[in-house]
């Protein structure tokens, strides 16, 4: 076992106590520039609950407030809505749904990306996972499904917005529900969002292909040279 | 992914569960990600970077009809989507983003988020030759621009 005296302390180990003792003292509680430096100022204050014209509370997250403490009450205003979302994909997911979105698109999608017909469950099981696109992707490559060519357009598909709808559901949809200091809502909607996403992955993988075709040539025979 | 079991489940226990992953990830990822983004903005706020970042990226990001501080989100998605999503709301609550701006920014978080933890998660498991790696990012940030682009035009 390390005694006391032997185990190293480096300079900024110190350094890391200084400052904890500096930041948890108080000493820098301020309004100015220097209050980054002080627990108290940078936790924050909840907002104030304001009456409406009811009697009621206006606003669960209060009005005014900064810093973690509002950051924490206004995140935790936003769970419901993710709780729902993704509570509404289970059931559509157990309908089907998701079966009847391969079976649409993968028709069209191959085409216009130019990757063939194997890919269908590696498309649609990349939107909701990363790791089971990857996953799907890799052992395509492996049987000699996918060339080299198809592999990197295919990955470009995968990688730009990865499991975009897990993803997007999970954090994003949110955006859509808030509205700004002039109560202005935010506008278009979540739909317009996913086909946009959805539009430009498609757009990624074509530029991919359309990379390897004319300016990539060189490497991509080098690497058909050393398989 | 059977059929057979799935289908003896009732709906609102799928619901349920579908309901506990959000909760899951609400309480995993939504409020940690939401809360360390309020104090990182309140930091940038309080020690006059976020003016800073303001002017620098202003021009840039005049582009696509965002102000400057958009290009604070853009860097975030880098790492994290979820924390990119973070500081968008805390951008909005200082008041430096409007409700227009988060509609223009949502999906150029996730065209071109979390593309450094991708890159070992996708990349990295399909094998893509080291030499494309930096194609396979340029498609992602040029796909989050013309998003951003569009989106501009659309709402």
């Amino acid at each position: 076992m390390k005694t006391d005296e032997q185990e190293k302390v480096s300079i900024g180990a110190y350094i890391a106590l200084a400052f904890a003792v500096v930041f948890f003292s108080g000493l820098m509680k301020s309004n100015e520039w220097y209050g980054i430096f002080d627990f108290t100022t940078l936790n924050g204050s909840f907002g104030n609950m304001l009456k409406d014209a009811t009697g009621g509370t206006t606003y669960f997250r209060g009005v005014g407030g900064s810093g973690a403490r509002d950051g924490f009450m206004f995140a935790l205003s936003l769970v419901p809505t993710c709780m729902f979302a993704l509570g509404m994909i289970a059931v559509l997911e157990h309908f089907g749904a998701l079966k009847a979105a391969r079976k649409l698109l993968t028709p069209i999608l191959r085409p216009i990306m130019g990757i063939p017909g194997t890919t269908g469950l590696a498309i649609i099981g990349s939107l909701q996972s990363t790791d089971v696109g990857a996953g799907l992707t890799k052992s395509l490559v492996d049987e000699g499904e996918l060339n080299e060519t198809e592999k990197d357009i295919f990955t470009a598909f995968q990688f730009s917005g990865g499991a975009l709808i897990v993803n997007f559901f999970g954090s994003g949809a949110i955006l859509f529900t808030l509205t700004d200091s002039t109560g202005a809502a935010v506008p278009g909607s979540i739909g317009l969002a996913l086909a946009v996403m959805f539009v430009f992955k498609i757009v990624g993988a074509n530029i991919m292909r359309f990379y390897l075709k004319t300016i990539d040539k060189k490497i991509t025979a080098k690497i058909a040279e050393a398989n | 992914m059977s059929a057979a079991p799935e289908s003896k489940k009732m709906i609102t226990d799928v619901f349920v569960e579908g309901a506990r992953k959000g909760w899951g990830i609400g309480i995993g990822s939504i409020i940690p990600n939401i809360m360390m983004a309020f104090i990182i903005i309140k930091v940038l706020s309080m020690t006059g970077f976020l003016n800073i970042l303001s002017t620098v990226f202003g021009p840039v990001m005049a582009l696509f009809g965002v102000p400057g501080e958009g290009a604070a989100v853009l860097m975030a998605a880098v790492m994290s989507m979820g924390g990119a999503v973070g500081v968008t709301v805390g951008l909005l609550s200082e008041g430096a983003l409007q409700a227009r701006d988060l509609a223009i920014l949502a999906p150029a978080i996730y065209l071109m988020g979390s593309t450094i933890q991708y890159a070992g998660r996708i990349l990295g498991v399909v094998g893509t030759d080291g030499r494309r790696y930096p194609i396979m990012f340029g498609i992602c940030i040029l796909n989050a621009l013309m998003a951003m682009f569009v989106m501009n035009l659309l709402v």
